[in-house]
């Protein structure tokens, strides 16, 4: 479902060179849920948003649902994106100035589909991540496992055949993590979506089907 | 899609109040003085009663008599021929110069004799509107302007009658003693406009029938504006008879149509060329100035000698300059403004763009809301522009001239709030829309 071949990401000002990703080699296939771990500044999250076809690798190929990735910027990569891809962030990025159904329709907005039937696919998503109560409700009024439900509602909601999860629990206690993690591990189980996770939790990571590590931007297991 | 940009919009207002109030006020006091510059300049220069026909008219308000010398310069050499001296002398011819210059209207003779038969012009009608008088009843002193005209005066300019006529060629002819009164001078002297036609006025100690009562002209043109309207065969002295070229008197040409204008323009300033002078030892050239009504304007407002086409050229760019330094400096604190608020969004930005949107619909959504900002900016400003009006009407700080919100000069403000919603929005909803997903999403402000 996804492929990196000969992976490089090097960051570069006038003064410093900084190698982000060196040469990593992952496939992913359909139906995976893939853990990355790692220490901070390995390029965990670099490598996610590359394979998110959000970032832009100094070399290498991504192929990404079949389709090799040429134009990062080009509107066809961004309904591609939106077609193809659900991201759940650590910070869940929600508008808090829309209610929870409103932020779960985003991604139906750039897909030409009618008013009536974005509330009506929002509210499935919304039902499956157990919030069909807290729908008019505004971020600011729920807590932090139940904001990032809606995110994975949000993420779902395209029914998207992968979803990129940047430490989606590590904002959350242990027991809110494990709440979302269910939601994961059941979205995968049930509906064989393939899901890339970054986590800095290894008992998180235990849960998946495979754990990549990286160390200094290689991949060390 | 624009629902859901609408309401984020809105949402989006009450997030700083203190900003959303700054942009509201500047957006809304940049427009209501749009609105009122643009209800003045169509109230003037718009094609309302008695300047219906504005389009096809010619007038000729001022004729130009001058002086043209030659400078002639000459040199005297001297130098020894066979032990005498001799003298030679050259001289050269300089350009021509201006010596002396005498500007005024128009005698009735000089019209009469030379301007009534202009190749373009449909209809003409020779007029004057430099008298007042004063009039006194029940003990209060009124003073009416008086405007004299022939009754071609009343084909060309369609005012609006309240009440009755105008009056007709034979009773020009007939000297009969009539005449037509604005509305506020038939409420100053009789206390109303109704039954008045049939009444009698007396004024310059004649008794005249009032046959017809008008719409007082909304804006501020001498050749329209006046109090009382009478048969120009009823001026006193020798006004009609007076063979000099200045006197007191105006033409208006009516053109075919307004292509034709130029026509009669050319024809008019042609025949200047061939009318004998009466005195070519005081002034050897005579110059004719008929112009358009907007040029007429632009030469009253504009320092331009003689040169309506000119002042209306500087009108032009004076106007055009000064409606962009008054969009453009609250456009650039706007801009300011909302890169700096759109900044905060980063994040949002981010989201969106990782969910599929791309940079087009990132720069029509931040547009569209800034239209939305500018829009109830534009009611508020035109909710302010209406006080201002009323204001400005009620005080008569601009005379006669009455200010109106029609719909010409809502259509202007709804294209006033988009030009400066867009203009505004443009510059911060492309620097958003260009910004790299990855470095957007690590704003958290959402």
């Amino acid at each position: 479902m996804i492929q990196l071949e000969n992976i490089t990401k090097v960051y570069q000002t006038k003064v410093i060179e900084t190698t982000a990703l060196d040469n990593i080699n992952i496939e992913v296939p359909e139906g995976e849920f893939l853990s990355i771990m790692g220490p901070s500044g390995c390029g965990k999250s670099t490598l996610l948003n590359i394979m998110g076809m959000i970032d832009e690798p100094t070399t290498g190929q991504v192929t990404v649902a079949g389709k090799l990735v040429g134009n990062y910027h080009s509107k066809a990569t961004a309904r591609f994106r939106n077609e193809q891809l659900g991201f759940i962030f650590q910070s869940f990025h929600l508008i808090n100035e829309l209610s929870v159904i409103d932020n779960v329709e985003l991604p139906l907005i750039y897909r030409r589909v009618s008013g009536k039937q974005r509330r009506q696919m929002a509210e499935a998503a919304l039902t499956q991540v157990g919030l069909s109560n807290r729908m008019k409700h505004f971020p600011s009024q729920l807590s932090g496992g139940q904001k990032q439900r809606v995110a994975i509602a949000r993420a779902i909601v395209g029914q998207p055949r992968i979803i990129l999860a940047d430490e989606p629990t590590g904002n959350l206690d242990s027991a809110m993590g494990n709440e979302i993690m269910d939601i994961l591990m059941r979205l995968n189980q049930e509906q064989g979506t393939t899901i890339v996770m970054v986590t800095h939790d290894e008992t998180m990571a235990r849960k998946t089907h495979r754990l990549v590590r990286l160390f200094d931007g290689q991949q060390v297991s | 899609m624009f629902s859901s940009y609408f309401k984020l919009a809105i949402k989006v207002l009450g997030r700083h109040r203190f900003f959303t109030f700054i942009s509201l006020f500047g957006i809304s006091f940049t427009l209501m003085i749009l609105m009122v510059t643009t209800s003045f300049l169509e109230t003037e220069l718009g094609s309302h009663p008695p300047l219906t026909e504005k389009d096809r008219m010619v007038l000729l308000p001022r004729l130009i008599m001058k002086s043209l010398v030659t400078d002639t310069t000459w040199t005297v050499d001297t130098t020894m021929l066979d032990g005498q001296p001799a003298y030679d002398s050259t001289f050269t011819v300089g350009k021509q110069r201006q010596n002396s210059y005498s500007s005024s209207s128009l005698s009735y003779s000089f019209l009469d004799r030379y301007m009534r038969d202009i190749p373009g012009a449909e209809a003409h009608s020779f007029f004057c509107s430099d008298t007042q008088f004063d009039i006194f009843i029940n003990g209060k002193k009124l003073n009416f302007k008086t405007l004299y005209s022939d009754a071609t005066y009343w084909e060309i300019f369609n005012f609006n009658f309240l009440a009755g006529r105008s009056f007709q060629p034979s009773e020009v002819e007939r000297q009969v003693q009539v005449a037509v009164l604005s509305r506020k001078a038939a409420v100053d002297y009789f206390g109303t406009t109704e039954q008045v036609v049939g009444r009698s006025i007396e004024m310059d100690g004649r008794q005249l029938e009032v046959i017809g009562i008008v719409e007082q002209p909304s804006n501020s043109k001498d050749y329209v504006t006046s109090e009382v309207y009478l048969p120009l065969t009823l001026m006193s002295g020798s006004a009609l008879t007076e063979t000099g070229f200045h006197g007191p008197f105006a033409a208006v040409f009516l053109a075919e149509s307004p292509q034709a204008r130029s026509t009669i323009v050319e024809s008019i300033r042609q025949k200047a060329d061939r009318i004998p002078l009466p005195n070519p030892e005081d002034y050897n050239k005579l110059e004719l100035m008929p112009a358009t009504v907007i040029g007429l304007y632009a030469y009253y407002m504009m320092p331009v000698q003689d040169d309506p086409e000119g002042a209306l050229q500087m009108f032009t760019l004076v106007a055009i300059g000064l409606m962009l330094l008054f969009i453009l400096l609250p456009t650039l604190n706007l801009i300011n403004l909302n890169i700096s608020r759109a900044m905060e969004r980063s994040a949002e930005i981010g989201v969106r763009k990782a969910f599929g949107a791309h940079s087009g619909s990132i720069l029509a959504q931040l547009v569209f809301e800034n239209v939305v900002l500018t829009f109830l900016g534009g009611i508020l400003g035109w909710l302010f522009a209406l006080a201002l009006i009323y204001l400005v009407n009620d005080s008569q700080v601009l005379g006669d001239t009455q200010l109106q919100f029609n719909t010409a000069v809502f259509l202007y403000s709804l294209l006033i709030c988009l030009v400066f919603g867009i203009l505004s929005g443009l510059l911060p909803a492309y620097r958003m829309s260009k910004l790299h997903i990855v470095n957007a999403i690590k704003f958290n402000n959402l």
